[in-house]
């Protein structure tokens, strides 16, 4: 176990290294670090100096070489759009974003299992028709026209409907001046909302047909021959077993969330990660944008490795392989 | 100074309140209760300023003005409206008028100083301070422009309370310096140390009436009253600024009462819901701003190298009919008919391009002449199509109406025309420096009342790899009379015969129609009826301007 | 990023990248033991019994005939102005409304599903192409072309699809054509790695030994024997890429890449209509988002019906 563990974690590095490389590459050859100067009229030999101190004259293997170094040592540089530290501006903005993520994650999650295993417990019943029906509604969305039209009939629509002099639920930003836990829910509701919707068609569909291979498997069969109460097959030796996929599933979504959410925290206004992205790559600012590609590879690595341990840990049959 | 600032998807910056339109909304509904009690004011800003630090390239954006510099950075004028003309004004920072002296032609320029102006720590503001900025902006790396700065041979700060500015060569445009939207850095608090570090998150020092409490970034900056500001006190104890990038939530937010005033980029949406009606709110609409939107042309490259085509193409364009779409519910109707904003009205003929209208017999007349053949529909010369694309920034939805718009009146007129749009850093920041376009549509902005077209059309400043691409002169104009004109306005220190040049510069270039004026980019302004002291709209600060003044009932 | 372990059986082998906004998360197309020889009739008795598959068939067919022939159906022209009229709601005129410049959505609608389907299509077949040839190869030849296709793959599963998107139409523009081709770039990962895992359990099969044992070439024994038993899973992969490109389009334009103007897609008109939330314009909003909405229900259960028309052994579940 332990050394299936660190196989891939050693497979990992030379994968986030190169991975690393082709995007410093990648924004190397979008963006010109010294635009901005042209805009502002410095003189060519101002432009030339300022190449040079970036390095730009340098080969592009050099550059990538000491990027590596200084951003190993927690140096990733300053954003040319705002001058901050790429480490404050990227730190306040993954804050933000796994606010989204949590509250989203938890949400689907417990819906997703709902559905999974009423889905599969009750199958063909009338609601197990109309949770997949839903289901292949939510992932035919286009994710941003929901949000707009969550906005349109859940917020904006009341408000205008019922002449209320505030929305019901908010949707720009994650708190208004005042705060408090009711605040923060009210603006929380419609963006975990738009987020969640495929996240919850996709798993909830994972974990009705992981339910329906358990529920059929011999040994729940057996369990349930031996006399053993209905409701504790279900959920003691069922529900656990085809939690095993579902949780593999989740680790590797979770993963490419935190750089996934441009679409929702551009609706919702959030300054999170998406946000950063969206306004790094308006300004050309190719410092932000390639730690921010980086970082956000690098949870997908982390999740898929933690995918890989949770799916050892928790199926017997590869612990024991 | 002509600039190509940023607001919001577009640019801008600027006005004046007479073509003030109010619109008052359906009957009064429930109270905006969100807001706070006690004068605290939540202002909508569509645009979260990058940076703090005023002259450096990060700086820039017009809402980093409004929010924060303009009401912390002490400033030589002030920017009035006196009858129908804005004019400078020495503010409160000054004792007395500065004098200008251009004695055996050396332009000098005394700024004598208010004693009883200090910084928020007590000290005072002196002439240290001015040789402090000078130095910074002239001598400094990254710096968003030196325009003005870069002339200044010396500033003398013996004397504490005089300033003694001395000019290496004349500049007409001095009342531009030491304010604007730079302002005067305080010597005593950086001197020495790393002044866009200290100030680019924000800086908690201030010579205004307000200064800045927290700039929570992504969220909003937070502005109190500076008690050791000299002259008249803020009425509110806080103003917020609120970022909501999105126009849509802004209007929603200002009819929730969550902000109590906003000043929205004249998009469509922002338009719409103003049409709509607002509730409990008043608004206005101010035509007679810095801004000038124009059809900018490349007068490099085939066929727009000729006049009779750039002609042609200025006579087949129905610009009345481009301004009623954008700007017709808010009663702006008339299209630009100069290249210099109508702000600075004093300096140029603002009726230069009066002459183009739609006319395609002037069209047909031109063209022929110009040796073109149209063929099934299209004008052709020696076997090249009129064949056009234009650029301008992408996902904006005023400016991509206006291309629809022109596509259509151009096809009709024999031209067809393709669109290109990109992003606006790649449009201002690679393609009209490298001259890769034919068209473009975006604005030109003036920050100050000086007229300044020598930085978009004189030849010196045409982008070229010799220069490092570092010129404005994206229309690559290369008209040898309007030169000597442009340079004489920028160094001109008669107002008499700079006004005389700055007004010949106007013919010529409507005359080579070298790029085609069509609106002035209203401002909007709204704000809640529970919000006392607003005055109108002003060309640099904006509906901001005399934001000390206003007070929530 | 999955190191090649066999999954254990009954398991759904999880997609590398879950749902993004990008990709909508399609159930992955289990690998399956495809039956040699028992295609034809009843792959379609099959997809008969499928009632769903069959209705979006007929509604993608209609959808399809509608778009692309617009010419006739299109009540107005694609670029028809009307600016005396302006934005005016659904009526007996314009049964979608009219924008801003009073053109009729419903003939726009049209126009600009033929852009939508054109980019799905192309989409889907350019990345199915190289999928299938990448995979192909590296499960043929396995050893170190193998390893050194399979990380490549996993070098594009491990960066943000959207983020690289965006960056490369920053960079390149963003007419059609590029649109397509930076998709497709994006998309082709699935495809190799569903065709590989096929080409895998292929290749040590009698008929194929036996082929190569008989002199054939590599390349041959690919096409004439491998490829056809791996119709299934490309198919069905392909059939949801053409809903997942429609998707991942509109949220490009969303960002500001969209196409250019005055062509437009579904994506676009909705990205266009995102200021209308909230105002007596929210008209625009509804039906670009339909479209989307009813292609993409359609394509999936289309790509439902065809895995278990290629599956028989794939339950219900």
């Amino acid at each position: 176990m332990l050394n299936l563990v660190g196989r891939r974690a050693l497979y990992s590095v030379p994968v986030i290294l190169i991975a690393s490389f082709l995007t410093f590459a990648f924004v190397r050859a979008t963006f010109d670090p010294t635009a901005k100067l042209r805009q502002s009229r410095e003189s060519a030999s101002a432009i030339r100096a300022e190449r040079v101190r970036l390095g730009l004259n340098k080969p592009l293997v050099d550059q990538y070489g000491s990027w590596l170094g200084r951003f190993l040592r927690g140096d990733w540089g300053t954003s040319e759009r705002t001058h901050e530290a790429v480490t404050a501006q990227i730190g306040r903005a993954l804050g933000n974003t796994t606010q989204l993520v949590v509250w989203g994650v938890l949400v689907a999650a417990v819906i997703a299992v709902g559905i999974g295993v009423y889905s599969a417990l009750r199958q063909y019943s009338l609601l197990d028709y109309t949770f997949t029906g839903l289901t292949f509604l939510g992932l035919a969305l286009p994710p941003f026209w929901f949000g707009l039209i969550a906005i349109e009939f859940l917020a904006v629509g009341p408000k205008q409907w019922f002449h209320l002099s505030d929305p019901p639920l908010f949707f720009i930003g994650l708190h208004s001046g005042g705060g408090g836990i009711l605040d923060y829910a009210r603006h929380l509701v419609l963006p975990v909302m738009t987020l969640t919707v495929q996240i919850v068609a996709g798993w909830s569909r994972y974990q009705r047909s992981s339910m329906l291979d358990v529920m059929s498997s011999g040994y729940i069969r057996t369990a349930r021959a031996k006399g053993v109460p209905r409701r504790q097959v279900v959920l003691r030796h069922g529900l656990r077993n085809a939690l095993v996929p579902l949780v593999t599933v989740m680790a590797l979504d979770i993963g490419a969330l935190f750089g996934g959410l441009i679409i929702t925290e551009k609706i919702f206004s959030v300054p999170g990660m998406g946000k950063l992205f969206i306004d790094s790559l308006l300004a050309g600012d190719a410092t932000t944008l390639t730690a921010w590609l980086v970082v956000t590879a690098a949870f997908i690595v982390a999740f898929n490795l933690l995918a890989d341990v949770a799916y050892g840990w928790l199926d017997p049959r590869v612990r024991v392989a | 100074m002509h600039r190509w600032l940023r607001r919001a998807a577009g640019l801008g910056l600027s006005g004046c309140a007479l073509a003030a339109v109010l619109i008052p909304g359906p009957a009064a509904s429930g109270l905006a209760r969100r807001v706070a009690s006690g004068g605290e004011i939540v202002v909508g800003a569509e645009q979260e300023p990058d940076c703090a630090d005023w002259i450096a390239s990060c700086a820039g954006s017009s809402w980093g003005v409004f929010t924060m510099q303009e009401q912390t950075m002490p400033r030589v004028f002030d920017v009035v409206a006196r009858g129908r003309q804005w004019v400078y004004t020495p503010s409160l920072l000054m004792a007395g008028p500065p004098v200008l002296s251009t004695d055996g032609g050396t332009q000098v320029v005394r700024y004598p100083l208010n004693p009883r102006a200090v910084w928020s720590d007590g000290a005072p503001i002196t002439s240290t301070d001015f040789r402090y900025t000078w130095d910074q902006i002239a001598h400094g790396t990254d710096i968003f422009d030196r325009t003005g700065y870069d002339r200044i041979a010396s500033v003398d700060d013996s004397d504490p309370h005089t300033a003694v500015v001395t000019f290496r060569t004349s500049f007409a445009g001095w009342r531009q310096l030491f304010g604007g939207v730079y302002g005067i850095y305080p010597s005593h608090l950086l001197q020495g140390r790393d002044r866009d570090n200290a100030m680019k998150d924000g800086y908690s020092w201030s010579g205004g009436p307000f200064k800045v409490q927290a700039w929570d970034k992504g969220v909003d900056v937070v502005l109190v009253p500076n008690p050791a500001y000299w002259g008249p006190k803020p009425k509110a104890s806080k103003i917020t600024f609120k970022f909501l990038t999105d126009t849509a939530a802004e209007f929603q937010a200002f009819q929730g009462g969550e902000i109590n005033a906003a000043y929205p980029a004249p998009e469509p949406d922002a338009v719409r819901s103003i049409k709509a009606g607002l509730t409990d709110a008043s608004s206005l609409v101010n035509a007679d701003t810095g801004n000038i939107e124009g059809l900018w042309m490349n007068n490099a490259v085939f066929p727009l190298d000729s006049v009779a085509v750039r002609q042609a193409i200025a006579y087949s364009i129905d610009r009345n009919a481009i301004v009623r779409l954008l700007f017709g519910p808010l009663g702006v109707s008339g299209p630009s008919n100069s290249l210099n904003p109508p702000i600075l009205a004093p300096y140029s003929d603002q009726h230069a391009f009066a002459g183009y209208h739609l006319d395609l017999a002037k069209v047909r007349q031109l063209m022929t002449r110009d040796g073109w053949q149209r063929v099934g529909g299209l004008w052709q010369k020696n076997g090249r199509t009129a064949q056009l694309t234009i650029v301008s920034t992408a996902a904006d939805k005023r400016r991509e109406l206006t291309e629809q718009v022109l596509q259509a009146q151009l096809r009709r007129a024999g031209f067809a025309l393709t669109v290109q749009n990109r992003d606006a850093n790649t449009l201002f920041g690679q393609i009209l420096p490298a001259g890769s376009y034919q068209l473009g549509l975006y604005a030109g902005v003036a920050t100050d009342l000086d007229p300044g077209l020598c930085t978009v059309f004189c030849s010196s400043n045409i982008p070229t790899a010799a220069n490092g691409h570092s010129g404005s002169n994206y229309t690559r104009t290369s008209i040898p009379a309007l030169d000597p004109l442009l340079q004489q306005v920028d160094t001109d220190n008669n107002d008499a015969t700079r006004v005389q040049a700055s007004k010949a510069a106007d013919r010529i270039l409507a005359a080579q129609q070298v790029a085609l004026p069509i609106d002035p980019l209203p401002n909007i302004a709204i704000w809640s009826k529970r919000v006392s002291g607003v005055r109108g709209d002003n060309p640099v600060y904006g509906m901001f301007w005399n934001l000390s003044q206003w007070q929530l009932q | 990023m999955r190191p090649p372990t066999p999954a254990p059986p009954a398991v759904p082998e999880p997609e590398p990248v879950g749902p993004s906004e990008l990709l909508p998360s399609v159930e992955p197309p289990t690998a399956v033991e495809a039956q040699p020889g028992s295609a034809g009739q009843l792959f379609w008795r099959r997809l008969r019994r499928h009632r769903l598959a069959l209705i979006s068939i007929v509604v993608l067919a209609l959808l399809a005939i509608a778009c692309f022939g617009a010419g006739l159906f299109a009540p107005y022209g694609r670029d028809e102005q009307n600016l005396a009229l302006g934005a005016v709601g659904p009526s007996w005129q314009h049964w979608f409304g009219t924008d801003e410049l009073g053109r009729d959505q419903l003939s726009r609608l049209l126009y600009a599903g033929q852009i939508s389907l054109e980019i799905g299509l192309a989409v889907a077949l350019l990345s199915t192409l190289v999928g299938t040839v990448i995979g192909a190869v590296a499960g043929y030849l396995g050893r170190a072309t193998d390893q050194t296709l399979m990380r490549l793959t996993d070098l594009f599963l491990v960066v943000p699809a959207v983020a690289v998107l965006a960056i490369a139409l920053k960079k390149f523009g963003h007419d059609r054509f590029t649109i397509i081709w930076v998709l497709a770039a994006l998309f082709w990962m699935y495809v190799a790695r569903v065709v590989r895992a096929q080409v895998l359990s292929i290749k040590e099969q009698d008929y194929v030994e036996a082929a190569r044992a008989s002199g054939a070439s590599g390349a041959w024994i690919i096409v004439r024997h491998v490829l056809p038993n791996c119709v299934g899973p490309i198919v069905v992969n392909a059939t949801l890429s053409v809903a997942a490109a429609i998707v991942a389009e509109s949220t490009l334009s969303f960002l500001g890449f969209g196409i250019q103007i005055p062509a437009t897609s579904w994506g676009r008109m909705l990205a266009d209509a995102e200021g209308t939330v909230g105002t007596s314009q929210s008209y625009l909003l509804y039906f670009p988002g339909l479209a989307i909405l009813l292609t993409v229900l359609a394509v999936n259960f289309l790509g439902d019906g065809l895995r278990d028309a290629f599956d028989p052994q794939r339950g219900d579940a």
